[in-house]
């Protein structure tokens, strides 16, 4: 047994780029190879919109934040938004037309969509997995790995009971273990996005517990915790936050009308958190979702 | 081997044969106080006695009737060793504080807390600070660090490597205003050097590598402190067979207090956190059970109170419970009611 030597690693993980300067600027250069990062947010928040820009993101090259490699997306939840990654894939491809040689290249043929119903189904696909990436062949070596979402796995399967709450538990490590495993041997990427419940505060519940940097978790004007629990937290190696707060109104000049006149439009505040990490600060930043995708807003 | 031939005044000779104390095995296995009660002499002469009777002893063959265990120790060098073993600062003062001095070496200590409280950043602040040299106050050893969740990102360490060859060139310079300034021979990436990393990626993984430490410390003499982050993780799943895990994790926690003992090092075992429901509510507690709690020599509770970090210490033999406060800084561990930058060094 050899330890590995930390010199021999690159100063710094290498880090997935996600598609937007401030919150890569939040995040240190981006999502973390050889680690588990989880994105919790209430639905409609953006969690699926970040991870289809992570996978389109996946393909660029090293020198531009990118992995140079395919992603992998692993889907529990219908229905999978293909139309939303054609849409992205096209203004991916327009931004960048160093990379792609020719107008039929599509970025969509290195993101591979597979569909897992339960978490056995899961850990059937594993050994699959384990051979996509080593036969890799002549096209991109899979670089990322994106469950969206595991609370959907969990939720249906398992009673209330403690017996079932212990074997719900010990898959949450068995699962963890696998997909850091896979990170550990193949040096991915592996983003999960999780979603959340409200917090109803009982005296004898441990529910309003503590974890990470927030003191408490709102989204949509109401307290909220990740869904899973303590066990599941203990089993990722970064969570991140995703947040909407009220709609504020928003007057924008028409584009194409030069006599002054504006309309209104409702947006969503997005805010993005840092909740724990191993190696970032405590930091948070704003972002809108447009049809390019995810950017970050100026504070 | 008889008392009349030790090397003793007359007298005293004959209070001790009459006494009851014929031969040397009897001597030996009773205390200065007893014996000086028993054969009406005084405590020093007691004393004197018994360092004969252990001398002579010593050098003969060994005596079948001899009640001695071999390498038992009195008390009295015990404290004194313990007293003048090093201890590996955390950075953060009051957390010192509370610990005596530091992180105890020959001593198993189990950190636990939820996550997010900064259990990862201890343990690389401490890979770091064991390599502060002696003329910082430090022990110039060097680190291993097992870790089973992918939690160690090289940036961060280098981060707080950098921070603390930072301190000590701060230190130099204001300790040595009108000398020279000792130039800090360490650089951060030699402090990156100095730990060595293991990646573990299943329990029996974690297993062989406990198995293998004893050959790999006997051949880097130099290693002072052990960490795990953390102990638990491999060992939530597939375990079906509760009375199994508890046999594997009561041998792990054996092998590591050997090698404390052994090779006068730290270990420092990180621990997750899980709910237990003791007397009509939900508690937190360390993960693993009730039976591994017994396997740690000293036990320390992370937890958050308001928005600040406090670790308590829950179990230790010889410190009082009391609990501190701490941050986590770009730099670090630190105080958290501290502005000044400067660390205190011991």
């Amino acid at each position: 047994m050899k330890p590995e030597t930390l010199l021999r690693r690159p100063q710094t993980n290498r880090k997935l780029t996600t598609g937007c300067k401030i919150l890569d600027g939040c995040l240190r250069g981006g999502i973390p190879c050889y680690s588990l990062t989880e994105i919790v947010a209430e639905s409609g928040c953006g969690k699926t919109q970040l991870c289809l820009q992570l996978s389109l993101c996946a393909q660029l090259p090293i020198s531009l934040g990118g992995l140079n490699g395919s992603s992998l997306y692993l889907h529990s939840e219908f229905p999978f938004p293909f139309r939303r990654l054609h849409q992205l894939s096209r203004s991916f491809h327009q931004s960048n037309p160093s990379i792609y040689a020719n107008d039929n290249d599509n970025p969509c043929d290195h993101v591979f969509v597979q569909n897992v119903h339960s978490v056995d189904h899961l850990f059937d696909i594993m050994p699959r997995i384990d051979g996509f990436i080593k036969n890799s062949g002549n096209r991109l070596p899979l670089k990322l790995i994106v469950l969206d979402s595991v609370a959907a796995l969990f939720r249906s399967e398992f009673d209330n009971t403690p017996s079932d709450l212990k074997k719900r538990s010990s898959m949450f490590f068995k699962l963890s273990g696998k997909l850091k495993q896979l990170a550990n041997k193949f040096g991915l990427a592996v983003v999960i996005t999780n979603q959340v419940t409200d917090l109803v505060e009982t005296s004898d519940g441990l529910s309003g517990l503590r974890i990470g940097n927030l003191r408490f978790l709102c989204s949509s004007g109401r307290r909220v915790v990740p869904a899973l629990g303590l066990a599941w937290s203990n089993c990722v190696n970064s969570r991140f936050f995703i947040s909407r707060s009220d709609e504020t109104i928003w007057k924008e000049r028409s584009e194409n009308d030069e006599s002054g006149s504006s309309y209104v439009s409702r947006r969503a505040q997005r805010r993005f958190d840092i909740v724990f990490s191993p190696y970032l600060p405590v930091t948070s930043c704003e972002f809108m979702i447009t049809r390019e995708g995810i950017c970050g807003v100026q504070a | 081997m008889e008392a009349w031939r030790l090397a003793l005044s007359s007298s005293i000779r004959g209070k001790l044969i009459s006494a009851g104390y014929t031969s040397l095995s009897s001597i030996s296995s009773v205390s200065s106080s007893d014996l000086a009660r028993d054969a009406n002499i005084t405590e020093d002469e007691a004393f004197e006695i018994l360092k004969l009777a252990n001398q002579s002893s010593g050098s003969n063959s060994c005596n079948g009737n001899r009640s001695l265990i071999n390498g038992a120790k009195n008390a009295w060098d015990m404290l004194h060793e313990e007293e003048s073993l090093p201890r590996i600062t955390t950075s953060c003062s009051d957390l010192d504080n509370i610990l005596g001095g530091g992180i105890s070496c020959r001593d198993v200590t189990e950190i636990g807390g939820v996550p997010g409280i900064g259990k990862t950043q201890i343990g690389i602040q401490l890979s770091v600070n064991v390599q502060i040299p002696r003329e910082f106050g430090g022990l110039g050893g060097k680190a291993i660090y097992i870790d089973t969740e992918g939690s160690f990102m090289v940036e961060r360490a280098l981060q707080i490597a950098e921070a603390c060859v930072e301190d000590m060139e701060e230190y130099t310079g204001y300790m040595h205003k009108h000398f020279k300034a000792n130039q800090v021979q360490m650089k951060p990436k030699d402090i990156l050097e100095n730990i060595f990393y293991f990646r573990v990626c299943s329990y029996t993984e974690q297993i062989a590598l406990v198995n293998h430490l004893d050959k790999f410390i006997s051949e880097n003499k130099d290693v002072k402190v052990v960490i795990v982050d953390s102990i638990t993780f491999h060992f939530r799943q597939d375990f079906d067979d509760l009375v199994q895990r508890t046999r594997v994790l009561s041998e792990m926690a054996l092998k590591f207090m050997k090698l404390a003992k052994k090779f006068s090092l730290a270990v420092v075992l990180l621990n997750q956190v899980t709910t237990k429901y003791t007397e009509g509510s939900f508690q937190l507690a360390l993960a693993l059970g009730d039976s591994w709690s017994h396997s740690c020599t000293n036990r320390v509770i992370l937890y958050w109170n308001g928005d600040e970090r406090y670790a308590y210490i829950d179990k230790s033999p010889s410190l009082p419970s009391a609990s501190a406060s701490y941050t986590v800084t770009s730099r670090g561990l630190r105080n958290s009611s501290s502005s000044s930058k400067r660390v205190k060094m011991m």
